[in-house]
């Protein structure tokens, strides 16, 4: 019965949504906002990375909403699971072969996350993705050693203080330039890796913000078996 | 064309596993699959035949061969969205099951609807 | 530095993220945190609101100028709610001060802090997607404040609302999808000024889907199903920022859509119809409750039902009333809220029968949860007599003398029910005196509370006279067109 009101409720909306966009062409141009980006990306913010240049300088509010949200999700899991009875886990550590991979790429996952987020500018990637690839290296050593304990104090300092940066940068704007989060430094020439003014900045305290955030979520949740 | 039909179905799957599943482990993984089909419906709406990524690394790209930027940068932050909510869902699901050690939807349901 | 409307997201989330480091060195620095922020917030409010009534202040952020860049949009409706919503949350943080005494008290203080700053945020901004953000911003700080009492209800009232919560998220993302894909642009101002290019059918759907994605967090019936035990399971100053902030940020952005985007004879019908359904069948479930703070929050959503009523009429006078009412709604609920708080802290339970004789052994909280019940049913002197009856006055200029009768059948039942619990409160009965007293940030926060009610009870020129450039705000998208733009 439920199954059945949930296909029709689906199968009506499903119907109706569909045929909104079945009649959009595919793969077409369209006129809007867009088309500006593309063509100032270089000359307004020096990034060279037009959808960086979006994320972190035209739309650049949304990110600090979206650092907000990440940072919220950790400090709620926190609270959420503050005093959750602990639950006994399996201490036996992985396999050999799962532990010794994981030593040897642990270093390189950290050293290629921090590449990602480093060059967020210049290529496909940015804070958010190599915040994402350092929590995944954790990840994997959270699986291979039952014992690999991740330094809260640490984490959270770390947080704290990208954060701070990132407001600090939005400060200084508005105080030197004006507007909040404007780029108050040189945009340098496209293409090097010091250019594009405060993006770099304002990316490299997302990525760590973005990896101690994503290693206090999964350390919380793992905590509740341990 | 096709595109668009798939993600619609993700969508479509996702809300009838929130809506028709027992397991609340189930209805988060729902809620993932809504938010996967939304953020392709997206990427899919910004695409431009024989177009490249929107990066100028080098001369020879101009930008009326790009893709359109901006849902890119949308869905970037939607994505980070749709995963802390899916971090809070799976937090309170750890304190559901430790209060009622079930996941069965219907054994915990004690506030009225 | 001068004060700006990005500072009321700019600070909180300054001090958001140095609570932690703080936290290191002192716990009681912590609690102090968000108050001084909110103090800070409250005078700037103060500073800018005279600007911001009389012409909208547009501050652009990043140097891009809109539709480029986001904007904030600061007019007069916003101006009006941003300050409200600022005074009220440094109320409510007093009123914290000494009721949250559970840990993790430094997580509490970063998601009350953080709650305040996105409701701020859906106000201001003057952008869709950033809408969007604050609205994620804003339902997740109330997904992990439900659950911060830990007990095995406020966990499922957590679930309850993260599960309807992501519905909305989810098709108010479509929405801009939608509006998007055939406008190219996402800032509002620009969006309602290319409103045309839209086809009707995609228009239909998008509308639709903001009915659904924005009533969900504006509490319109039958949407509304998890806010009851949101309101009842969160501590009590969390029932306070959900009835008297969260909702009253989330109707505002809801009407301003359907103004910018949907404003048809047709909508604006199905809106009073939708509020007025809401009101009565919020109001009849309040009867049947036996807990207080549920009672309270069935009470909540009939009284947005009148404030969607009333801005669906969309008049002048009736658009000024509703944000009467939603003034009066935020400074009484809260008021409720804080002293139904401390009666179900005294007498150890949620039932409504524990509080029988209360009204002798805790004279003073009961006197303000009375007063608080005899504003908002709307009798004279309170505050909460003059913005009903601003209602009833403008729709009676409509002619609509239906909903007249059915508005006032239904607020027969809120004065039914709440004048049970004053009787119970005043009931003569044996209970064992409680040595535990009210503390003395709570008395505070709920006289600051029942000044404001009384003053504006007796002076509602204080108040009505800002209260004709807002409404007028709300109603001139043309306007907003053309200052939004530049």
């Amino acid at each position: 019965m439920r199954k059945a009101v949930a296909i029709l409720l689906l199968g009506i909306f499903g119907y109706y949504f569909a045929s909104i966009f079945l009649s959009l062409p595919f793969g077409e141009k369209r006129e809007g906002v867009g088309k500006h980006y593309l063509e100032n990306t270089i000359s307004e913010t020096g990034s060279v990375n037009t959808v960086t240049s979006i994320v972190v300088s035209y739309r650049g509010f949304d990110t600090l909403g979206e650092v907000t949200v990440l940072f919220l999700a950790s400090t709620g899991l926190g609270a959420i699971l503050f005093d959750v009875r602990r639950k006994k886990r399996n201490e036996q550590n992985a396999s050999p072969i799962v532990r010794t991979t994981s030593t040897v790429f642990y270093p390189m996952i950290i050293l290629l996350g921090a590449y990602v987020f480093v060059h967020g500018h210049l290529t496909p990637g940015g804070g958010f993705q190599g915040g994402a690839i350092i929590a995944t290296g954790v990840l994997l050593m959270f699986m291979a050693y039952r014992k690999f304990e991740a330094n809260h104090t640490l984490l959270s300092v770390i947080e704290s203080l990208a954060g701070l940066t990132f407001v600090t940068v939005g400060l200084t704007g508005l105080i030197y330039g004006g507007s909040f989060l404007v780029n108050f430094l040189p945009l340098g020439t496209p293409n090097d890796l010091v250019s594009a003014g405060v993006i770099p900045i304002i990316y490299i305290a997302v990525g760590f913000k973005v990896g101690a955030e994503l290693t206090v979520v999964l350390d919380d949740m793992l905590k509740t078996i341990r | 064309m096709l595109y668009y039909i798939g993600a619609i179905s993700l969508i479509l799957i996702g809300l009838y596993a929130v809506l028709v599943k027992k397991n609340l482990l189930k209805i988060v993984i729902g809620l993932a699959i809504v938010d996967s089909g939304l953020n392709l419906l997206f990427i899919a709406i910004g695409y431009v035949k024989n177009a490249t990524a929107p990066i100028f690394s080098s001369e020879s790209l101009t930008a009326d061969k790009m893709v359109d930027p901006v849902p890119q940068s949308l869905v970037l932050t939607a994505i980070v969205i749709g995963l802390a909510v899916t971090a809070v869902a799976l937090g309170l699901v750890i304190r559901l099951y430790d209060h009622h050690k079930t996941l069965d939807i219907n054994k915990i349901r004690q506030l009225k609807w | 530095m001068e004060f700006s409307p990005v500072h009321y997201i700019a600070v909180p989330l300054f001090a958001a993220f140095l609570i932690p480091l703080v936290g290191k060195v002192s716990k009681e620095l912590v609690k102090l945190i968000p108050g001084l922020v909110l103090l800070y917030l409250s005078y700037g409010s103060i500073m800018l609101f005279p600007k911001g009534m009389e012409n909208p202040i547009i501050e652009i952020i990043a140097g891009f100028k809109p539709p480029f860049g986001i904007a904030l949009y600061y007019g007069a409706t916003a101006a009006f709610l941003v300050t409200l919503v600022t005074l009220l949350g440094f109320v409510i943080w007093l009123y914290s001060y000494k009721f949250i005494i559970r840990e993790p008290i430094e997580k509490y203080y970063m998601l009350f802090m953080l709650l305040i700053t996105g409701a701020t945020g859906i106000m201001l901004t003057g952008d869709i997607f950033n809408l969007f953000v604050f609205l994620e911003i804003t339902a997740i700080a109330s997904y992990s404040l439900t659950a911060f009492l830990r007990d095995k209800d406020s966990a499922e009232a957590a679930f309850k609302y993260l599960l309807i919560g992501s519905f909305s998220s989810a098709f108010f993302l479509l929405t801009v999808m939608i509006l998007y894909t055939y406008t190219g642009t996402l800032n509002l101002a620009d969006l309602a000024s290319k409103a045309d290019m839209i086809p009707a059918n995609a228009k239909g759907f998008a509308l639709l889907l903001v009915i659904v994605g924005m009533g969900i967090e504006a509490e319109i019936f039958p949407l509304n199903g998890w806010a009851p035990d949101a309101y009842s399971q969160a501590p009590s100053p969390i029932g306070a920022v959900f009835a008297g902030i969260v909702v009253k940020a989330a109707v505002y952005a809801f009407i301003r859509i359907i103004f910018l985007f949907f404003k048809t004879p047709e909508v604006l019908h199905f809106i009073v119809i939708i509020g007025l359904i809401t009101l009565i069948i919020a109001e009849m479930a309040a009867l049947r409750q036996h807990q207080i703070k549920r009672m309270l929050a069935f009470s909540s959503l009939g009284q947005m039902g009148l404030v969607i009523l009333a801005l669906g009429i969309g008049t002048t006078e009736s658009t000024s009333a509703a944000l009467f009412q939603m003034f009066n709604h935020a400074v009484i609920k809260a008021m409720l809220f804080f002293a139904a708080g401390y009666l179900v802290f005294h007498s150890g339970s949620k039932l409504i029968d524990s509080v029988t004789g209360l009204g002798y052994d805790k004279p003073i909280t009961s006197f303000f949860f009375s007063l608080g019940a005899l504003a908002i049913i709307g009798l004279p002197p309170f505050s909460g007599f003059w913005s009903k009856l601003n209602v009833l006055i403008s729709i009676a200029s409509e002619g609509e003398i239906l909903i007249i009768v059915l508005i006032l059948a239904a607020s027969v039942v809120e004065a039914v029910y709440y004048l049970r619990i004053i009787g119970k409160l005043y009931t003569r009965k044996e209970i064992d005196s409680n040595p535990r007293r009210t503390p003395i940030s709570g008395l505070l926060a709920m006289g600051i509370l029942a000044i404001v009610i009384i003053v504006i009870g007796i002076y509602p020129d204080v108040l009505t006279q800002w209260l004709q450039p807002a409404a007028e705000n709300l109603l001139n998208s043309e306007e907003y067109i053309q200052t939004g733009l530049f």
